[in-house]
């Protein structure tokens, strides 16, 4: 992968043309069903791209995205409704707080690696569930929290899918943004070269728990925003919805789409988050198919969708496959 | 509150039997991690499965696939029909789960075990539906007196098996050929195989063993719960928390880290808060993990490079 830290035209060109398609979507997609699922499709897209950061950049694979999210939403749900902010500072509160999460646990736990750290992260992840449930000054027990206003700008409000889908594009823009610089420049490399080998990046003068720790507090910051974006978007929040199983789910969008790409990232995400749609008449049996799709997919495609995109357009244009 | 022996002995014993289970998981990582470097995040489903195929051959009347069975098995025969199932399960996880990823490091094992996991507890939602079923105890009574103490007769089976389970592995890995093949292929594979050990036969029979000791504690476990697709999963975690506890790839490590985690959290449980028990297991790892990185009886706790 080449890694010009410019966006050569021929590239921006494609680049620039598909933003203008999707910010034209909400102008032709009247459902509004149809449209919560995109926006719910661009917020997991944000979590994903977090942990992309960790496992397919940095190589560390935590279990605990779902955790940040829901950290993330119930900050900024506590902020907008018990206390009265406005939504936008309360949605930055959202990030600094889940960052701030995500500094105090990695700290520990990425002296580990491997799957220790999966392990601690999945503890992590079960505490802040619990915590969740039951301090219920703060968060309302099981319950969950309800009336969490929707962002506006002056009288502006985006209080429909059709307008909260501008919200969650330039979340999703600025974020792949963001991933992209990180893949880019000396961050990026560190985070490869401790994926690679660690103890070699170690040799080479790499302050491999730094950067672990950049790590994974840039994939609970990512986290804790989409949880925010979530919250103002679906107005309710409850613990339920930060499970262990949907941490295993981005994991699972980010294995499908390609780990270590940032557009495998978002497209993993959105396919598997229409994928349920697609599936409807499986019914409830379709996390069976999941769960065997994740098999399939790490047995004969280990790079994922964009692994699979690269080598056929490789094939196409009689080039040896590029290595990633 | 104030002190009570009695209370306090009910309770050590009853996390004991906890930590047994505890315990009995743990060792079925430890030696799947041992035997091929990787941990097995469908542990949990070892211990679910077995519970599940014991239900249907056990009870009266058992919904599969919406269509009652009257099977009503002999409780030994359920015994010997849930071993024989798990024996053919272990070998199809290892020929599919494990063994198309064996060169290509740990976290595709890991991915496709919990790919693994994940199909497993939905498909035993499409086989016997979502209500949470009853396993019968073994026992006529809840609980009986042993002088001044009520204990649960299921807890004394639990421990009685646990021990007779660590002295059969004692005896297992120090006394017979085969397990010392195993101890082999767990210290250095390429070595082993040189020296003539068929390595991947022995994989398969450490999935196999480890499917068998989660089937015990799925058998042991399920009466005093109810046989979930969920039972499995925390369970696992705790283990897993368990055997890091007690320093992972350790044997001794993996019993005691067992029966400490399982004692805490009842006490913990009953003296502190039992809204978050199930906290109890990850907030001792963590505080090992800080301060003691190598676990109790570990050496090293850093990945093998």
């Amino acid at each position: 992968m080449n890694s010009s830290v410019t966006l050569s035209l021929s590239k921006g060109a494609p680049l620039a043309a598909l933003i203008v398609v999707l910010a034209l979507i909400p102008a032709f997609v009247r459902s509004d069903y149809l449209l919560t699922l995109l926006d719910t499709a661009g917020i997991y897209a944000i979590v994903v791209m977090g942990l992309g950061i960790l496992l397919g950049f940095a190589g560390q694979l935590s279990l605990a995205q779902a955790a940040f999210l829901g950290i993330g939403a119930y900050t900024s749900g506590f902020l907008t409704v018990n206390l009265g902010w406005p939504v936008w500072p309360a949605m930055g509160a959202a990030m600094a707080v889940s960052a701030l999460v995500g500094l105090i646990v990695g700290y520990p736990c990425l002296r580990l690696s491997g799957h220790y750290l999966a392990l601690a992260t999945i503890g992590f992840g079960i505490i802040t569930q619990l915590v969740l449930i039951n301090w219920k000054p703060v968060t309302n027990g099981s319950d969950g929290m309800t009336g969490i206003p929707p962002p506006q700008i002056g009288s502006f409000v985006f209080d429909t899918y059709g307008r909260y889908y501008y919200i969650v594009l330039v979340a999703v823009l600025v974020c792949a943004y963001v991933a992209w610089r990180i893949k880019t420049t000396r961050v990026g490399r560190a985070l490869e070269a401790i994926r690679e080998n660690e103890i070699a990046a170690r040799a080479t003068g790499i302050d491999a728990t730094r950067y672990k720790i950049i790590a994974f507090v840039l994939a609970g910051t990512y986290a804790g925003l989409a949880g925010s974006l979530l919250a103002h978007m679906t107005k309710f929040i409850s613990p339920d919805s930060y499970s262990f199983d949907q941490s295993v789910v981005f994991l699972v969008m980010l294995i499908v789409g390609g780990s270590a790409s940032i557009t495998g990232a978002i497209l993993g995400a959105v396919l598997l988050w229409f994928l349920p749609e697609v599936l409807r008449p499986l019914k409830t049996s379709y996390i069976m198919v999941y769960g065997a799709a994740v098999i399939a997919m790490i047995v004969f495609m280990p790079r994922g969708l964009i692994g699979l995109l690269e080598t056929l357009r490789a094939r196409t244009v009689r080039r040896p496959p590029e290595t990633a | 509150m104030h002190f009570d022996p009695v209370a306090n002995m009910q309770l050590l014993i009853s996390g004991l039997a906890v930590g047994s289970i505890y315990a009995l998981v743990a060792l079925g990582f430890v030696l799947i991690y041992n035997a091929v470097g990787v941990v097995n995040f469908a542990q949990g489903e070892f211990v679910m499965l077995p519970s599940y195929v014991a239900v249907t051959f056990m009870l009266p009347a058992v919904a599969v696939f919406g269509t009652i069975v009257h099977w009503q098995v002999p409780v030994v025969g359920v015994y010997v029909l849930v071993l024989l199932f798990m024996v053919a399960f272990a070998l199809v996880f290892n020929r599919i789960a494990y063994h198309p990823l064996r060169d290509r490091g740990w976290m595709p094992v890991v991915i496709s075990t919990i790919g693994v996991s994940i199909f497993l507890r939905n498909a035993v939602q499409q086989v016997w539906g979502s209500q949470p079923i009853v396993m019968p105890s073994l026992f006529s009574v809840d609980t009986i007196f042993l002088g001044p103490l009520r204990i649960r007769p299921q807890d004394l089976l639990i421990l009685g098996v646990t021990a007779v389970l660590i002295a059969f592995q004692f005896y297992l890995f120090e006394r017979t050929t085969l397990g010392k093949q195993m101890r082999a292929t767990a210290q250095d594979r390429a070595t082993a195989r040189l020296i003539g050990i068929r390595v991947g036969r022995i994989v398969a029979i450490t999935f196999v063993y480890s499917a068998v000791l989660g089937a015990v504690s799925g058998l042991l476990v399920a009466p005093l719960f109810t046989v979930t697709k969920e039972m499995g999963a925390l369970i696992a975690l705790k283990a897993f928390a368990a055997s890091i506890v007690g320093g992972f790839g350790s044997i001794p490590g993996a019993i005691i880290g067992g029966l400490t985690i399982g004692v805490i959290e009842t006490f913990g449980g009953f003296y502190v808060s039992s809204a978050y028990v199930d906290a109890i297991a990850f907030i001792i790892l963590i505080s090992v993990l800080l301060v003691r990185p190598q676990g109790l009886f570990g050496e090293r706790v850093a990945e093998k490079a």
